[in-house]
């Protein structure tokens, strides 16, 4: 027998589903690798956010992060990072069909190029460039949260210009820094760099604040990314 | 009227090659996108063929010279030819640069037979051609077929009317044009038009859809479309008025950029897709000119627009003699037949989604307001080094709709002495300076025999340095040492520092450099 009230609560339930928009912001995401699904707030990237990477092995976890949305159909444009090694992208799991490299016309240049980009590519990589003026960087979020892209950004110059007081709302939504790596297979005078063992530590704003961590092989030894612990049974076997 | 029109094609080989000045006895081949689409007489003899890339064209014939493809170019030297058969027929159809065809009926009508306006044909192109190329024509049943017959004709190809199912039949079906299709089909043992003819047209949509049944209609020897589909509307033209006349071609073909598109609209709203265009320019004193596109698949705006510029190029900076002589005061464009638009969907086969048409259309933007090579795509490229498997081309030079980049054999094909995945993530353009150096801080240095003259302790680069780690190397690499010129002798070393950084560090000419990061 129903509980009293749950006539109402069916009723309350049927309306809330019929008014619901048909795509939640929060459903508009991008996949990523099942590997990194434990640093992303719903295990997806959400589209129009922005995420920035530190640390060494930056360039391999934006590549990874962009793997799966750009063998799902995506296009990914690399801006301002002539210097990505492309096999290593196609290794990560990126297609190499569906890639730009634009190059901005001065390093800091760059944001008007990620925003004339934004919306008709879906993932945005940018490393190296100059910082941003404050308002160029608003009016660029603006647009990545309203045409739906996703903009990495690698290195460790910091997002924006200008005093941190000034700029506190304008940080990435989501960040993410390595804090440890290891690499295996490299001896001394022998041997040949086979994977790395990273901890890649992520947190952010909104939906990302709380801390979250992974421990990954970044790059794997096929070169894309691997689980830990998967690796270490397939070793255990072996031994 | 199931019955296809009766055509004559016409049609004059390696025109890219001729439009560009040189002789088909040098070896030259025209590139478009990396693939030769034409080659000289003098470069097929060597082993040249339409769709290599260019690097294999140039394996198979040394001192080829390779031009890049320049239509505008094509066209405006082809124009003088059709306006050679302007006496013949009010309505010729440019099918590319190089071909062109009209229905035949009514000048052989007028002439007396076939044969007569054939002769007529052959005798005015040639006249303007000279020795730079043959002219050959075709004569069929349709217009599919009649380019057959031309690409046979020696010089001339006349198949009588109702013979044409017997004349395509023993055909390969490779002459579709249509690869995917072709190579299911042969795999399928299927390997002629006529086996082709043979299947039910109902199982031929069911397996291969809409792309199949034009094949499948061309192939028995029918029009490729049914014939409801050309019933042209009464308002299915765009015109304009330009004020003042222009004597330039940009200008014209700025305002046909936007006539197009706006006719590309038009007929996107009554669901149909244009495959003829009739693109009309009149002078402001009163002299008109008249010429017909074909196009087999459907034109799209950019298409019409293209070929606006190419004819008015061939008609404005053309010779004296034909010249308009005043400016251009109207421009026009008319969809002379029409199909129903099946729709971009995904194909059977893949091929361009969505995705790929926004992202071609914010590269040209971007192209057009940073440069052509601001925008770049990868191609993959043999080598051993980081740097050379995989090099970046201009967006422009490929075609991004459903692209799709395969290693070719010799790209695929193994290197001994590449490095192992996984590859380094980052490869600097241009390899950084460093010093490596042995526990007494001596640098250290590979013999000519391979020897590393101590254990490497400390990496430096730009005033900071680092204690190593692991090391392992010297893997040597001799390429290219029966050319003095791109002789490069070097040993590559994969070092980790204790921040953590791994390196791929390469000792030439007695001098260290960082030439890959596994950042």
């Amino acid at each position: 027998m129903a509980p009293p009230g749950s006539e109402t609560a069916a009723l309350l339930d049927l309306v809330a589903r019929q008014t619901t928009p048909l795509t939640l912001a929060h459903e508009q995401t991008l996949p990523v690798l099942p590997v990194l699904e434990g640093l992303l707030p719903g295990g997806a990237l959400r589209r129009g956010s922005t995420v920035e990477i530190h640390g060494i092995g930056a360039t391999s976890l934006a590549l990874a992060l962009a793997a799966k949305p750009s063998a799902a159909g995506s296009w990914t444009a690399l801006v301002g990072v002539p210097s990505i090694g492309l096999m290593a992208a196609g290794e990560a799991g990126l297609s190499l069909n569906r890639l730009f490299v634009v190059r901005p016309p001065t390093p800091g240049s760059w944001s008007g190029v990620v925003a004339s980009l934004v919306g008709s590519v879906d993932v945005i990589v940018v490393a190296g460039g100059r910082r941003a003026g404050n308002g160029d960087l608003r009016r660029l979020t603006a647009r990545l949260r309203e045409r739906g892209s996703v903009l990495i950004r690698v290195g460790d110059t910091p997002w924006i210009s200008g005093s941190s007081k000034a700029t506190s709302g304008n940080g990435a939504d989501v960040r993410m820094r390595i804090v440890s790596s290891k690499w295996e297979g490299l001896g001394d005078g022998h041997g040949v760099l086979r994977r790395r063992c990273v901890e890649v530590r992520a947190d952010g704003r909104g939906a990302s604040a709380r801390p979250r961590s992974a421990q990954l092989f970044l790059p794997g030894s096929n070169g894309a990314p691997e689980p830990v612990e998967l690796a270490s049974v397939a070793q255990l076997r072996v031994s | 009227m199931d019955d296809p029109v009766r055509t004559l094609v016409a049609w004059c080989p390696d025109w890219p090659v001729v439009a560009m000045g040189r002789s088909l006895d040098q070896p030259v081949a025209v590139v478009a996108s990396n693939r030769v689409v034409a080659a000289s007489r003098a470069a097929r003899m060597a082993g040249v063929a339409r769709g290599q890339r260019r690097r294999a064209a140039q394996a198979a014939c040394a001192d080829l010279e390779v031009l890049s493809r320049d239509e505008s170019i094509e066209a405006r030297c082809f124009e003088p030819v059709l306006a050679s058969l302007d006496d013949l027929t009010p309505r010729i159809e440019v099918v590319r640069p190089g071909t062109c065809a009209f229905a035949v009926r009514g000048p052989s009508r007028y002439f007396g037979g076939d044969a007569a306006v054939v002769e007529g044909v052959v005798q005015r192109m040639t006249e303007v051609v000279g020795s730079r190329t043959d002219v050959r024509v075709g004569v069929a049943d349709g217009p599919f077929a009649a380019g057959l017959a031309a690409r046979l004709a020696d010089p001339v190809k006349l198949v009588e009317a109702g013979g044409v199912a017997g004349f395509l039949s023993p055909m390969s079906v490779t002459v579709l044009e249509h690869p995917e299709l072709c190579d299911v089909l042969i795999r399928l043992g299927i390997t002629t038009l006529g086996a082709f003819a043979e299947l039910p047209a109902s199982n031929v949509i069911g397996r291969f859809g809409s792309a199949g049944v034009e094949a499948h209609r061309l192939a028995a020897g029918l029009d490729p479309y049914p014939p409801e589909a050309r019933s042209p509307g009464p308002d299915w033209s765009v015109s304009a008025e330009i004020d003042p006349p222009a004597n330039r071609v940009d200008r014209v073909a700025f305002c046909a950029r936007g006539l197009a598109d706006e006719l590309h609209g038009r007929l996107a709203a009554e669901g149909v897709a244009c495959v003829r265009v009739a693109i009309e320019a009149e002078t402001e004193h009163g002299e008109v000119l008249l010429r017909l596109w074909r196009h087999e698949g459907a034109l799209s705006a950019a298409a019409v627009a293209d070929r606006v510029r190419w004819q008015l190029d061939g008609w404005l900076n053309g010779s004296a003699v034909s010249r308009p002589s005043g400016g251009i005061s109207r421009l026009a464009l008319m969809s002379d037949e029409v199909i129903p638009a099946t729709g971009r969907q995904l194909g059977f086969w893949g091929g361009e989604t969505e995705a790929d048409e926004r992202a071609a259309r914010v590269a040209a933007r971007l192209q057009g307001q940073l440069g052509i090579d601001s925008v770049m795509v990868p191609e993959l490229r043999g080598g051993r080094e980081a740097s050379q498997q995989v090099e970046l081309v201009s967006a422009a030079t490929v075609e991004l709709r459903g692209r799709s980049i395969q290693p070719e054999s010799n790209e695929s094909a193994p290197w001994p002495g590449g490095l192992p995945v996984p590859s380094p993530a980052r490869v600097p353009v241009d390899p950084v300076a460093a010093e490596l150096l042995d526990g007494d801080g001596r640098p250290v240095i590979v013999s000519g025999r391979g020897a590393v003259s101590g254990r490497p302790a400390r990496l430096a680069v730009g005033g900071r340095s680092a204690e190593v780690e692991a090391w392992a190397g010297p893997w040597p690499v001799d390429e290219r040492w029966w050319d003095p010129g791109s002789h490069r002798r070097r040993a590559r070393f994969q070092v980790l520092t204790d921040d953590g950084s791994a390196h791929l560090l390469s000792l030439e000419g007695g001098r260290w450099w960082i030439t890959a990061t596994w950042d």
